[in-house]
């Protein structure tokens, strides 16, 4: 049994289109899946369906043997946590200590155990030292680290990154793409992520990857096989690696490179220009 | 002309017990007709720079020169309207920033504002509209059922209906999915080539400032610490280091190229420039 299961999902906002259109698939427990397609391709919609904020209209989604439900919810909420794409939206608390405590006083937690489980848990994202900051003083990466304590300390079995890394700035990207390879490689867990993204380079680091576009199942497979074709990707308007540019523009100028990677594909065309 | 910043400072919270400064004493010439990019880490002073192209922040010490108006430290300005008109500051997520009824309306409000007639305003911000590819059937929604994308595309229009002569974006295509932000670089690069328009474009995407920006300014800790050509800015590793500035890509394949001792020249910005010169080079 796979620890989410979408049986021919659909869901729309309004009648005229259909913002998820009969999509299938299964997601592994401990699993890092990628979900890419262009803007409006139904992404964030089927995220929100599977974390359950919004109705199942047609279709199931069962999430560790448990149909998403109203009755249900509650019992599927335990199991997951969601980290948005606006730093800013998500900061509960006045400090750091106050936004992952602010979970932990929802699930009843006595206040003189919340301390270790804090500290447990911002020393896990690196932020120890800011236990007693304000939100203001933190940067977008740090906010972000912040969330993912508050979800961490709720121990659940999956996390959903919505976009989490798409309104920081290169270093903070950095940052959280670490926290979150950290989190997939951590077998003792084993949580499973679910991560909406444009940014190629963290699709090639998941295990699975999840193309949709226009509502519906493009593509579900290993990110190496997704990036095969350029041009089926450029049809719905996905952005191509680079190194996947570089083979195709020198395949214009008839020139076939082979390699995987940049420095192998120079070794090719250095062996070619030597064989003058 | 050009835009110069002169001995400019500025310093958030002047008289404070936790004043800080933000720029620090900044001499800069931006030319005209060009697009500049304006990088460096979060917090190094490239927003504050920036807003004060449109006189959002007056310089604490020093002065700005723009197009005719003249900025100077402790001086009362008379020429905000004009200068606003001139000078089109875009935001960072400047999508927030929308409250019109109608997207059409939205648009005009720029215009309007300015002293155009109603007709006038209404005319302009369908042309902008145009530019930025927003259908016509979306002209009376409400922006707020608008994509991301779409509202930022909106949010640009409000400014390019007032027709500035400068044009500044802060961030522009952060969190856009890449062919959105493809588009929105696109649109500055052709307004850039066919209206001779000044642009000037806060980014973090390195990529598409060596593809696109001519000259490049680099901020740290509120100074200037490079300001010239993109393509020696980042034909310079050291810098690159001492900044922690991102290669592109393209940089790093154009380097393990030389490595090699394949001829790729400077000007090659583009991988089709690159498998040109190189083709050249190759027996197949």
């Amino acid at each position: 049994m796979s620890l989410i299961e979408i049986r021919d999902l659909s869901y729309s906002y309004n009648e005229s289109k259909k913002a998820v259109d009969g999509i299938s698939l299964n997601i592994e427990k401990g699993s890092y899946t990628t979900i890419i397609g262009h803007n409006g391709s139904g992404k964030s919609t089927l995220a929100k369906l599977i974390a359950g904020l919004l109705p199942i209209k047609q279709g199931e989604v069962i999430v560790n043997g448990l149909k998403m439900s109203e009755e249900n919810l509650p019992e599927i909420r335990k199991e997951l946590g969601i980290v948005f794409q606006n730093p800013d939206n998500q900061f509960i608390g006045s400090t750091v200590k106050d936004d992952i405590a602010f979970g932990l006083e929802n699930k009843r937690v006595r206040s003189e155990d919340m301390e270790p489980i804090i500290e447990e848990y911002a020393n896990k994202v690196g932020l120890s030292a800011f236990l007693d900051h304000e939100p203001q003083n933190l940067s977008g990466g740090q906010k972000q680290r912040v969330a993912i304590a508050g979800i961490l300390a709720m121990h659940p079995n999956i996390i959903i990154f919505d976009e989490a890394t798409s309104m920081l700035d290169p270093k903070g990207k950095k940052e959280i793409k670490k926290l979150m390879y950290d989190l997939a490689d951590d077998e003792a867990n084993e949580i499973t992520i679910i991560s909406i993204t444009h940014d190629i380079e963290e699709v090639l680091q998941s295990d699975d990857c999840v193309v949709l576009n226009k509502g519906k199942l493009f593509m579900h497979d290993k990110p190496e096989k997704v990036f095969e074709d350029a041009e089926k990707l450029r049809q719905i308007d996905l952005d191509v690696p680079f190194i996947e540019q570089i083979r195709e523009v020198f395949r214009k100028q008839h020139i076939k490179l082979k390699a995987h990677d940049m420095e192998g594909m120079v070794d090719e065309l250095w062996r070619f220009a030597s064989n003058h | 002309m050009a835009i110069r910043f002169k001995s400019l400072s500025y310093i958030y919270d002047k008289d404070m017990p936790y004043a800080h400064k933000a720029l620090d004493n900044i001499d800069l010439e931006i030319k005209e007709g060009i697009i500049t990019a304006i990088i460096g880490e979060t917090g190094s002073g490239k927003s504050t720079l920036v807003e004060h192209l449109n006189a959002l922040l007056l310089p604490s010490e020093g002065s700005l020169e723009i197009l005719d108006y003249n900025l100077v430290a402790n001086q009362k300005i008379k020429f905000l309207k004009p200068l606003r008109k001139d000078v089109g500051l875009v935001f960072q997520f400047s999508e927030y920033q929308l409250f019109e009824e109608t997207v059409i309306k939205d648009v005009a409000f720029g215009p309007l504002n300015f002293g155009f007639s109603l007709e006038e305003a209404i005319a302009r911000a369908k042309e902008a509209l145009k530019l930025v590819k927003i259908d016509e059937s979306l002209f009376e929604t409400s922006p707020l059922e608008l994509s991301g994308g779409q509202k930022r595309r909106v949010a640009i229009a409000g400014i390019l209906a007032c027709d500035p002569k400068i044009i500044v974006l802060d961030e522009p295509t952060a969190g856009l999915d890449p062919k959105g932000a493809k588009e929105i670089i696109n649109l500055f690069v052709s307004l850039n080539r066919q209206s001779h328009k000044t642009i000037i474009i806060v980014s973090h995407d390195n990529e598409m400032v060596y593809n696109c920006c001519e000259e490049t300014v680099v901020l740290s800790h509120g100074q200037i610490k490079y300001h010239g050509p993109t393509l020696d800015l980042f034909a310079d590793e050291k810098i690159l280091k001492e900044y922690d500035l991102l290669e592109p890509q393209i940089v790093t394949f154009k380097n393990l190229l030389a490595k090699k001792g394949i001829k790729v020249s400077k000007q090659a910005r583009t991988i089709e420039m690159i498998a040109k010169e190189v083709a050249g080079q190759v027996k197949r």
